[in-house]
């Protein structure tokens, strides 16, 4: 799949048709007509391999179906889009991809990152090499520190601290008063020490007293989380804040039910939502604080646009998608309604540098998950959902009985503030 | 004076070819920027600083005999010591660098490899691995030195005290970059070969050989295997700077397991049992890797098979299947003329 047009994006007749067009443009008009009818070319940087590559797939599945949605409805002003699809591995090899993507493929533009730690090795090549790119769920961000505060060309997700501070938020709102000692269990880099860090200080802010009782951070990915349930069961703590997201989430909970943990303490977990069809409700509580960050599949009140992809999703791939999804599709559609929008307003094909000015003007786009757009710094503002979990349901894994949605505009810090001072005078909603 | 004997000739005839076939190799990666493509180029790179780490890795796999699991320890030392050094302490100067590069390693392998050349086989590849992936926890855990998971970042450097930031990326690595790394590559090579041909390398054939006899003979086993184990740190170092300076990031997976069983599956698709089997290995790994990642996502199952494959039917490496072909057709003509 990799490295080849994507099948069913662009077919032969579609190739064919657009040639006779090409060629009656040039025709008639000349030379510059190729530009508005050659497809676009939009180079994909997606992981499918290793802890990360259930994610990728869904950000794909995403990406697959806003582009046959648009090529349907006739491409993005008027030019079909073709997609170049490269694997993100490491930081080294996925600067690579990019290299070829921009350097050997020529693409119009790049979308994908789901990995910080890449992003941030990568956000440098980006603007170097001048080439639009919009990250799905990668950030610059080195800690809770920009790294690169005045980008153009490379455009950031959300800071990775949104889900901690709106599960913190939620956290006080529905848990205050039932918990004194707290534990953390985190992985074991920098997204889950800061999401630890962050409940902490959020918890100080509001003038919560608790005491930590137990810190553990098995590594990223980590499958043999025995010793880590031990020492939380001896602990006995009240609350247990957790950052788990990959395939070792489920593992982690299988075993705290099975030590009574799930029982005798409330949980936090912001960002479960990326494992949320393998937390079975056999060993999930209910009551469980749960984060599905910018996409809850299961949302009672849908918009016409998520449930048609829900079902889509559904049909086609017999799962449930999670905010992977919504991140790709919300990257795709800002790039649509940008082109556009700079294309009406100058009359003509726009350049790379109108597309540009346009996303940084904040035009709004719905994407799957709610209304988004990107600041002037290039980091995305997307709409977050997280809530208790219930059994009742229709699924054999945990859906959400009760909900708050945010927008980040008041979960992350704004453009060039400290985080941590931030936290401390931030307006927050709860 | 006498005549040289056949098999002197045959020697002198074999430097001959070798020198010339290095020349012209030197020549066409000389004027390749003019023809090739410029991700071409950028593919290039890493094959020069992988050709520089696993000349060292041979000094000791095929020269002395050592396998090491763990040689990524020193390739992340080189390129964390270029992130503090251009990023902490404002040092510019690539040459510098790379001398800090080489120091940091040095410092590093005189413990490890004092501690790890007392044995030999699984044990020493047990060992080395063990001390790579201490090195990679201490990268991942100390997160807030070595940055942790996301790394450190390598600020642009000068090369030969020449500023050439108004360069853009792409511009400095297939341009100034490219030819510097070159330069290094024929340096690294030329004493990688006065090296092996000397009585050093003389005495690590020989403890490879017969570890005891060798002994008996008066060859200092240890403080040789030493020496090489310190050696091909400093060419890791070297290979670890470029690597980084590059990319401009210095990341905790250079010194996981899997980038030290690169390095191995490298000198083996090369050839260890040859000089130039290491420079053919990273050249063969970094273009076929791309190519397979290019073909199909499931990239690293071929690598696998090719291993396997090069492992049973080409166990000499395509260094060793080239010179076989020269072999058999110098043959043929041989006989041809003296018909």
């Amino acid at each position: 799949m990799k490295g080849q047009h994507t099948r069913g994006v662009l077919r032969r007749r579609d190739v064919i048709k657009g040639a006779g067009a090409v060629a009656a443009g040039v025709a008639v008009t000349g030379f510059p007509a190729i530009a508005q009818n050659t497809s676009l070319k939009i180079g994909i940087l997606t992981p499918k391999g290793g802890i990360a590559a259930t994610a990728g797939e869904n950000g794909l599945r995403g990406c697959q179906w806003a582009v046959e949605r648009l090529n349907k409805a006739g491409g993005i002003a008027g030019r079909k889009v073709e997609l170049v699809v490269e694997e993100e591995t490491n930081a080294q090899q996925t600067i690579e991809r990019f290299n070829k993507l921009v350097l050997q493929d020529k693409v119009d533009m790049v979308q994908g990152v789901v990995s910080t730690g890449v992003a941030l090795a990568l956000g440098p090549v980006v603007e170097d090499s001048k080439k639009l790119t919009i990250m799905w769920d990668g950030t610059t961000q080195d800690g809770v520190t920009e790294k690169l505060p005045d980008a153009r060309y490379c455009f950031k997700s959300t800071d990775n601290e949104c889900e901690a501070v709106m599960a913190s938020l939620l956290a006080i709102k529905h848990f205050k008063g039932k918990f004194k000692t707290i534990a953390g269990i985190n992985p074991d880099y920098s997204y889950g020490r800061n999401n630890w860090a962050a409940f902490k200080a959020i918890l100080k802010r509001y003038g919560i007293e608790y005491e930590v009782v137990a810190e553990q951070w098995p590594k990223v990915g980590n499958m043999e989380v025995t010793s880590f349930v031990a020492a939380l069961k001896a602990a006995k703590p009240d609350l247990i804040f957790s950052s788990l997201l990959f395939a070792d989430l489920p593992v982690f909970m299988q075993q705290a039910h099975a030590a009574e943990l799930t029982k005798s303490s409330l949980m936090v977990f912001p960002a479960a939502g990326w494992q949320h069809t393998s937390l079975k409700k056999a060993f999930t509580p209910e009551n469980m604080l749960f984060g599905h960050n910018t996409l809850y599949f299961g949302h009672p009140n849908p918009t016409p646009l998520q449930k048609e992809f829900v079902d889509w999703y559904v049909g086609t791939h017999k799962d449930y998608p999670h905010w992977e999804a919504d991140r790709a599709y919300f990257a795709m559609e800002s790039y649509k309604t940008a082109v556009e929008a700079a294309h009406k307003a100058k009359g003509g094909w726009p350049s790379q540098d109108d597309v540009i000015d346009t996303l940084k003007s904040g035009i709004k786009v719905q994407s799957l998950g709610g209304p988004g757009w990107f600041r002037k710094d290039n980091i995305a503002e997307q709409t977050f959902i997280q809530g208790l979990t219930t059994h009742k349901n229709a699924y054999d894994f945990c859906t959400l009985s009760t909900f708050d949605t945010m927008t980040s505009d008041v979960l992350q810090k704004p453009a060039g503030a400290d985080f941590w001072k931030w936290i401390e005078t931030a307006k927050f909603p709860v | 004076m006498p005549a040289p004997s056949t098999t002197e000739a045959a020697r002198r005839n074999r430097n001959l070819c070798a020198i010339g076939g290095g020349v012209l190799l030197v020549a066409v990666l000389a004027l390749l920027p003019g023809v090739a493509s410029p991700y071409t180029l950028t593919m290039i790179l890493p094959v020069f600083a992988y050709a520089i780490a696993l000349l060292g890795l041979n000094l000791l796999f095929g020269t002395s005999g050592l396998l090491s699991f763990g040689h990524a320890l020193f390739l992340a030392i080189g390129a964390y010591a270029a992130a503090v050094m251009t990023g902490h302490w404002g040092v510019k100067s690539l040459e510098l660098v790379l001398l800090g590069g080489i120091a940091a390693a040095v410092v590093v392998a005189i413990p490890v490899g004092f501690l790890s050349v007392r044995y030999t086989r699984i044990f020493f590849g047990m060992l080395t691995l063990s001390f790579g992936m201490l090195f990679h926890s201490f990268l991942i855990k100390f997160y807030n030195v070595t940055g942790g998971d996301t790394g450190m970042s390598v600020k642009r450097v000068r090369l030969l005290g020449l500023d050439l930031s108004h360069l853009s990326r792409v511009e400095f690595q297939t341009g100034p970059l490219y030819y510097y790394a070159l330069v290094l590559v024929i340096a690294a090579t030329l004493l990688m070969w006065r090296i092996v041909q000397s009585p050093f390398g003389l005495h690590l054939r020989a403890q490879r050989d017969n570890a005891r006899k060798a002994e008996y003979l008066g060859v200092r086993v240890h403080a040789f295997r030493l020496a090489a184990f310190v050696l091909s740190a400093a060419y890791g170092a070297v290979a670890g700077v470029l690597l980084a300076v590059r990319s401009g990031n210095a990341d905790p997976e250079l010194a996981y397991w899997t980038h030290s069983g690169e390095l191995v599956f490298m000198t083996v698709l090369g050839g260890f049992a040859s000089f130039v089997g290491p420079l053919v290995g990273a050249f063969a790994f970094i273009f076929l890797r791309d190519w397979l990642m290019g073909m199909t996502e499931f990239w690293r199952l071929a690598m696998g098979g090719i291993l396997v494959l090069v492992v049973i039917f080409v166990p000499r490496g395509l260094a060793g299947l080239a010179a076989d072909a020269t072999t058999r057709l110098r043959n043929q003509f041989d006989l041809r003329s003296r018909r």
